[in-house]
Parts: structure tokens; sequence; C-alpha cells
């Protein structure tokens, strides 16, 4: 009897063997050769183990009775042997879909699952009975039956917790059934095991909330995965980092700042694991080890990357918390901001933070310390803008080490946006005019060399939006060095001479840009496409009030510029008339144009009046 | 079940390795159908046989029950549309604009057996490069030479053009040059002069059509022998030639040097991405209980791609095939996509999928749009 039992569980290693191992080298015309293989060796062990039960004759209920007539020598010895057959059943119900026998794996994993129905809260039959519902889960999902799967999977999660409250001994896996006495596994094997097989049923249900459009909770599932395998130590370091900062974009995206700072903090943590650059000399001569270690690089980059973000929206969200109805920060905001946020972290103190935090013990510690370089809260004057400005900045560093210009222009070139998105940002803050218009020269110094280098042919919307944004720059320096001049009793040269300047190069960035929409005949397209359509309109309408502010001595000159304004203006008040659909998105811009271009002709006619009379 | 659940509208672009979006109308599509093997019409094939009606030059109806689908493209070609009246609509212009500096693609797109070799190349046994039933790529050849040689009898001496073949081959995210089949995985990278390139593929000067046509076949040839030899499959690569056109003309003292790129893409046949699950509301199984989730990214990349209108980074993105193409998509090329589907009713469930893929491309906008916000401050 020993010996047959033993030849049994010879019968079902192979089994497995065949399933799980061989498999993957079928030949291609013969996809389900070792499928099928295993398929009859896991019938033959069925019917050894109950010999009544004549494949597909017997009924169910039959079948129940065999089982329960054997549970009559014992409850223990009866549950040994439904296991048995439910981890059968199992196992043929995965084959079965596996080799898409879609209704027959579907009758076994019932099947299994009716049979372990009696004993799925105890140490024999849980992780059999969650593990058929797991496979159900996807069975229903291939059939597009989202919800029904939403159910299986549903009621495995809640097992798993009725399980660890009532029973929370580490339960007998599957495949143990069938293992020699000898060489039965140990509790902590077997809780591995076990918390495995509840993982996959979280991860499955993030992609069912994912299908049902439930963003948050599948989120939600996706941390909570990351979180247990973090755990239950089978992860591989570089990929889990890379999904938890890729996690922390959805919180970004979520404003969420707590949650998103974790989720990198973590990333960095684990990413230190991944095993780190022996020597670069060593690398050199094996092309492998050179490949990893790009490939190292490159996630690393990527992670800092998903730091900038961070700092970026989290300047950017407090920017707008902070801005008046003209978009300059708001003081009497900034006082009331503060002192609510006083108050927030005084009540905060005492009750914990809410969300999941990743970590088993060693490596926890870690994670907290990585998250105190930065806050997660917004930050409200320029002392605390300027710490989350810098830590970004390093993480750009970090980036730009992997995505240098040279083979990553791309890539290169966003991060260098971002960066001069951070110092956008940072000037928000400043109260000093003269260093504001500092922060801004630093854009220019870094995006004007790219746009000039960059081949438009290939990178034609990035120049765009090098162009764009230059121009825009030198815009809100003109703006600027026009507010300092303001505030002197009379502008000196030197001023003028600055603002001229400055407007001068913005108008030539806003026409490059203007310029870049023309066909190949060079001529303006008569209707813009709709993703231009705003950007040009604003750049007309800037050029417009450009050439308003260019300060010049000679009335002719200003008569000229006048002139050139005007015809921007009525630029606009022209399009929108004959593109009526174009009137939305330029709202405030047309209504400013309408107004200019019946107030100009008037001026102007002044103008020359005062020019007539001095001649 | 609510049957809303079923085929998700957004699965269908997954199931292509996502195009990267290009400009305004940059993209156009071409449905293209075959005609039935023969015999398969009466009998044989199940019931009534066909599946698909061009009812226009632009639109199609798809029997499917129980309403049929009306779809609308750039064109309808049914099935006897010849080979040269798929060229002249498809690929003539977009050779000329190459001729003026700017860059073009054409993608031919579908199951296997739809009829993109046939399209793209011509009958497969025969190799010659006259036969009438010729495809695309061929046919883009003698044009694009047709034209260099007018080009140069009216420049006289002053012009001259360098045209340069590179045929390369992406199969599992990996890269392989077809004109040196000996040659290891190669790498994409990016030069801010001259876009992105594979670095170290062969690139074979071409002075003719014939010239050119012989790099092509050669390379063809290897990604057949490729396709035989051990768990390679040709439909599951993706080949992509592409041939760069210079010309230098001398006006007095000053040089012109202007360069482009035409792209002929051949795409894994669309059936295989069943495989790799990508289709439908399938679930990502984690496989036995003892490897890692490698495919929790996905569903994390799909939750940050869905949240829009903020600045974020994400960290698994590019394809190598978008990469590779994302200048030619990028914003002043030309680019077609030709999909090709089988009317037989067999072969419904893929043709849908085919023509809704291509419905969806037609839909694909340029969504980084220039940065523009300074609303604020106009006064």
């Amino acid at each position: 009897m020993a010996d047959c039992w033993l030849r049994l569980c010879e019968t079902y290693k192979c089994a497995v063997h065949l399933s799980e191992v061989e498999s993957k080298a079928d030949p291609e015309n013969e996809p389900y050769r070792s499928k099928y293989k295993a398929r009859e060796l896991l019938r033959e062990i069925r019917a050894k183990l109950c010999p009544q039960d004549e494949e597909d004759t017997a009924g169910s209920e039959e079948k129940e009775r065999a089982v329960g007539s054997w549970g009559t020598i014992g409850e223990n010895w009866g549950s040994v042997l439904a296991a048995r057959l439910g981890v059968l059943e199992f196992r043929l119900g995965q084959n079965h879909t596996e080799t898409e026998e879609m209704s027959a794996g579907e009758e076994h994993l019932v099947r299994s699952g009716r049979i372990m129905e009696r004993y799925r809260l105890s140490e024999e039959g849980v992780s059999v009975y969650i593990q058929s519902q797991n496979n159900l889960g996807i069975l229903w999902a291939d059939r597009g039956e989202i919800r029904v799967a939403q159910t299986y999977l549903e009621s495995a999660e809640s097992l798993y917790f009725h399980y660890m409250k009532e029973v929370g001994k580490p339960p007998i896996d599957p495949d143990e059934h069938f293992y020699p006495e000898v060489q039965k596994l140990t509790e902590q094997e077997r809780s591995k095991r076990f918390e495995r097989v509840y993982t996959h049923t979280l991860y499955y249900l993030a992609q069912v909330y994912k299908h049902l459009k439930q963003d948050e909770k599948a989120a939600q599932y996706c941390h909570t995965t990351l979180q247990r395998q973090l755990e239950y130590d089978s992860y591989n370091p570089v990929e889990w980092a890379i999904n938890a900062a890729t996690l922390s974009q959805y919180y970004l995206t979520k404003q969420c700042y707590m949650e998103a700072r974790h989720c990198l903090a973590a990333a960095n943590v684990v990413f230190t694991k991944a095993g780190q650059i022996p020597s670069a000399e060593a690398a050199k001569e094996n092309e492998v080890e050179q490949e990893r270690l790009d490939l190292l690089g490159q996630k690393k980059a990527d992670i800092a990357r998903c730091w900038v973000k961070y700092c970026l929206n989290l300047l950017q969200d407090a920017r707008k918390k902070l801005e008046d109805n003209i978009g300059e920060l708001d003081v009497d905001m900034q006082v009331e901001l503060k002192s609510q946020r006083k108050r927030e972290e005084d009540k905060k103190e005492k009750g914990q933070k809410k969300a999941v935090l990743f970590g088993s013990s060693d490596i926890y510690d870690s994670i907290l310390a990585a998250e105190e370089k930065v806050n997660c809260y917004y930050p409200l004057d320029f002392k605390e803008a300027r710490e989350v400005f810098l830590v970004g900045q390093d993480y750009i560093n970090e980036a730009k080490e992997f995505f240098q210009l040279d083979g990553h222009v791309t890539d290169h070139i966003e991060i260098i946006q971002d960066h001069s998105a951070l110092f956008k940002v940072l000037a928000f803050f400043e109260e000093d005019y003269e260093r504001r218009c500092k922060m801004h020269k630093r854009r220019i110094d870094m995006l004007e060399p790219l746009c000039k280098e960059l081949n438009p042919q290939y990178y034609l919307l990035v120049c765009r939006q090098l162009q764009f944004e230059l121009a825009d720059t030198f815009y809100e320096m003109m703006d600027l060095k026009v507010a300092i001049g303001n505030k002197l009793d009379e502008m000196d040269s030197h001023t003028i001479k600055k603002i001229n300047s400055l407007a001068l190069a913005a108008i030539k960035y806003y026409e490059m840009f203007l310029d870049s929409l023309r066909g190949p005949d060079k001529i303006f397209p008569e209707k813009l496409e709709e993703d231009v359509l705003r950007p040009a309109m604003v750049a007309k309408f800037h050029i417009a009030r450009l050439y308003g502010k260019l300060i010049s001595n000679d009335g002719k000159k200003q008569l000229e510029n006048m002139q050139t304004s005007l015809s921007y203006y009525f630029y606009l008040v022209d399009y929108c008339a004959t593109h009526e659909e174009a009137i939305k998105s330029v709202e405030t811009e047309l209504e400013l144009s309408k107004e200019m271009v019946s107030l100009l002709p008037t001026r102007m006619e002044r103008l020359r009046v005062r020019l007539a009379s001095f001649t | 079940m609510p049957p809303g659940t079923k085929g998700d509208s957004s699965d269908v672009t997954a199931s292509l390795p996502c195009l990267p979006s290009a400009e305004g109308d940059a993209i156009k599509v071409f449905v293209r159908i075959r005609p039935p093997v023969e015999g398969s019409l009466c009998g044989g094939d199940g019931d009534q046989g066909l599946c698909l009606t061009a009812l226009s030059p632009n639109t199609l109806r798809l029997h499917s029950k129980p309403e049929p689908k009306i779809f609308t493209f750039d064109h309808v070609a049914n099935i006897d549309a010849t080979q040269e009246s798929v060229f002249s609509c498809v690929a003539k212009n977009i050779v000329e604009s190459c001729m003026n500096g700017y860059n073009g693609t054409i993608f031919a797109y579908g199951q296997t057996g739809s009829g993109k070799t046939f399209t793209m190349l011509g009958p497969s046994e025969s190799d010659n490069f006259s036969h009438n039933l010729r495809g695309v790529i061929p046919r883009s050849f003698e044009y694009l030479f047709f034209l260099i040689n007018r080009e140069k009898e009216k420049a006289g001496d002053g012009k001259s053009f360098l045209c340069k073949c590179s045929f390369i081959e992406i199969y599992n995210e990996q890269i392989f040059d077809l004109l040196d089949s000996a040659s290891p995985g190669l790498f994409l990278r990016e030069h801010i002069k001259k876009g992105v390139f594979v670095v170290g593929a062969v690139e074979q000067a071409v002075a003719s059509a014939a010239e050119a046509y012989q790099v092509l076949s050669m390379g063809w040839r290897n990604r057949r022998v490729a396709s035989t030899s051990m768990n390679r499959e040709s439909s599951r690569s993706h080949a992509v030639f592409t041939v760069t056109i210079e010309s230098m003309e001398k006006i007095n003292d000053v040089v012109n040097i202007r360069s482009s790129q035409l792209n002929l893409v051949d795409l894994a046949g669309s059936e295989r991405q069943k495989d790799t699950h990508t289709e439908g509301v399938r679930l990502k199984e984690a496989g036995s209980i003892n490897r890692s989730l490698s495919c929790l990214g996905q569903v994390i990349t799909a939750l940050v791609d869905v949240a829009n209108g903020r600045q974020r980074h994400v960290c698994y993105r590019d394809s190598k095939l978008t990469f590779l193409l994302r200048d030619s998509l990028g914003g002043n090329a030309k680019t077609f996509i030709i999909a090709n589907v089988h009317p037989g009713s067999k072969c419904f469930g893929e043709t849908l999928s085919t023509l809704q893929f291509a419905q969806r491309a037609k839909l694909i906008k340029n969504k980084a749009v220039v940065n523009e916000d300074t609303q604020g401050n106009v006064s």
C-alpha cells in the first residue's frame, strides 16, 4: 500500500513537471503535447485514488457520497482524501483551461470547489480552494465576463481573511498532498507559498478593477501586491522599483503626494538591492555585463525622472493654491494656508498615517530616511519651495547622467524642459524681480542651445515646444524689466535697451514657431490644426503686444510698430470671424484684440498728427 | 452579464505596439480587401462566404450580427483593385514628398494571410522586378529613381543624389540586421541632427531601382531563413526597410544638402498579439506560483496612462518599433497605414479588430502639444 502511494506521488510529481517545465519546450505544431501527457497522468491518479468514480459517468453527488463514506473513518481522513481529490480536480481544471478547453476546465474547477467546500477553512483545504477560485476568475475573465471573475476572486480574497482570522496556521500546499511523508514542507515554506497564492488573488483583482475602470481600487491592489512581494521576498529589485516608481505617477495625478513620495522612496531603497556596478573596467570586457549596467543606469535615471515630476507637481500645485487672479503670489493666502497647515499637523501628530506602507522591517527604516529628504506638503514660501526645487534639480542631474543628449535626444530634452519648468515655478515664489529675472535667464541658457542645434525635420514637435517656451520666457523677462523700470523715476537708457532687446528676442521665437506651421510651400495655413490653434493664436497675440511695448524715441518707428501690432491683433479678430470654432479657445485674447483693433487706429492718428506738427 | 464589458474598444490599439501619435491628419488609412482564395467561395467556406462589402471608395460594410457595421476610411480598395492603383493612391504622394525633403512611412497591417506581403512586395514565387503584379515597394523604387533621374536631367551637374538602404527586423524587442545576418542584436540611438538611427546597421548605397530591389530581396531572404530556423516565425517580427535619400545641390558656391527617409514597414501579423495576452479583457496570469508578477507594471502603466492632464513620467513606454519610427510620425512626415483584410467570414474576428485598429489610427492626434500656460497675464 505504501509502495502504491509512493508511486502515485511520483506520478503526480511527473505530471506537474510536464505541465510546468517541459511544456515550455513543446514544438510549435504540437503546443500542448506535454500538457496532454500531464492530463493523462492526473486522470490515472484520480482513477487509482477513487476507483469507484468512473469519469463523467458518476454524478457529482455520488462522488461526494464516496468522499463522505470515507469520512466516516475519521473526520481527518475524510479531509485528507477530499483534499487530494480537490487538488487533482484543480490541476485538471487548470490543465484544461491552459489547453483552451474552457468548459471542461470550468467543470473540474467547480468540482474541486465543491469537494473542498466543507474543508475550505481547514489547513488541508484552504489553499486548494483559493487557487481554484483564482483560476475560475481567470477563466471567466477570458470569456469576457469580468463581473463573474470579480465574484470568484473576491470570494477567494475574503476566504483568505477568514482563514487567517479563524485558523491562522500556515496551511498545507496543494502539491504537498502528494508528497511522501518524509518530504513535508516546513511551516515557513508553507506560509510563503500560501501567501503567494493570496498575492496572486490580489494581482488578478488589480487587473479586474482596472478593466472595470475602478482605477482607485486597482491602484490600491497594485500597491498591496507590491507590498506583499516585498514582504514575502519574491521580487526582482529593479522590476519592483520601476513598478513602485510608476505607481507614484498614478498618485501624482491624484495629488496624493504622501503616497507618491512613499513609493518613490521605496523605489530608491529597493533599487539599491539590484546588485550594483562591480567596476566599469570589468564591464568593458564583458558585453553582457555592459548591457546589464546600461539597463541599470537607465532604470535609475527613470526613477530619478519620476522624482523630478514629483517635485515639479508639488511646486506647481502649491503655486495654483497661492496665486491671486493675475497669477502673482497672494500674501494673504500664504498666511492663511500656513496657519491651516499648522492646525493639520497638530492634528496629525495624534492620528497615524492611514496609507499602506511598504517595507519589511529591515528596509522600512531606510525608506523612512529616504522620505525625509523632501516634504510632501505644499511649499508656501520661497524657502520651502527652494528646498523642493533643489531636490528636483539633483534628480535632474542624476537623470541626465544616463539620458545624455548624444544618443537620447528626446529624453534629454524632456529632462531639460522639466528643469526649465522647475525654475519657472520657483521664480513664482521669488519676490525680488531682479533675482526672478536671473532664474528665467537660466532657462534661456539651457533651452536656447538645444533649439539652435535640433533638426526640425526629425524633431519638429520638440522644436516648436522649445521655440514657444523660449519666446514665453523672454516675454516674461521683458514684463519683469518693465515692472522694474516703472519703479524708477525715469527709465535709464540701459533699461530701455534691455526691454527692447528682450521684446525682440521674444518676437523672434514666436515668429520661428509660427514659421514652423508653414507648409512645404512656405505658405501660412489658412486653417490651423486643432492642436496648434491656441499656441498659434497666443503667439500672434503676444507679438502684437510686444510691438506695442517696444520703446522708441523715433516717432516714425513708433508708428510703424503700432501698425505692425495692429495687423497682428487684426489677424486674431479676422481669423475668429471666419473660423468661429476658434473663438472658445482664445476668448480673453480675442476680446482684448477687438478692443485694440478699435483703439489703436485713433491712437495712431493722434501720433500722426503730432508727428506732422513737428515737421 | 452586461455585454458592454466585452471587447473594450480601448484595447484595440493595445493589440498593436501603440503607434506614436502623429500630427493632424498625417496618418491616412487605406483598407485593402484581398480576394478570397480561389475555390473557397463556392462551398468549402462554411456559410455564405464573405463577411464584408465595399460600398464606395471610402466606406465598407462589415456583416456583423445583428446590425451590420459601416466603416469609413481615406480609401477602401475592393478585391479587384490593381497593384498599380494601390501604389498610386498610397505611395506616389509619399515618394514625391520624400524628394522634397520630407520623411514618409508606409505601414502594412493585418492578420497573417490578409495580403500584406502581396501588397508590399508582390507574389512571393517570382523575384521578378518587372512582374506586373509587383507591389508597393518595387513600384516605389521605380518611381523614386524615375524622379531622381528627372531631377538630375533638369539640374545637370548641379545636383547629385545619394540613396542608401538599410533593412532591419524587430523580433521580441530585439533588432537584427537583415543585410548582415551575422551581426548580433543592435541598438537604437538618437542624434540631434539625424534623428533616430540603428547603431551599426549596414547601409547599402544604391544607384538604381534594380539595385534597391536586390538589397530588398537579399534581406527578405534572410528574413525567411530566420523564420524557419528553430523558434522564430516571420509573422511575429516587424521588418523595416529604409531608404535614405540625400540630395546635394550646388548653386554658385553654396552647397545645399537635403536628406529624407522613406520607411516601408511590414508589421507582425496582428493575430499574433493574442499570444501575448494583450487583447480584450484577458487577465495576465502570474504563471506558476513561484514566478514573479512581471506584468504588474503593465497594469500600473495603464492606470497612469489614463489619468491625464498632469506632468508625469511613465517608466515603461516605448517599444522598439515606435521608437524607431517616432520621428517619421513626429509631425512633418507623411504616413499611410494599409490595413489588409481577408473578406472570408472565417476571418470575421480578425477583420473586425483590424478595422477597429485602422479606424482608431485615423483618430490618432498628437497629444504632445506646445506648452502654453500664460493665460493669466494678458493685460
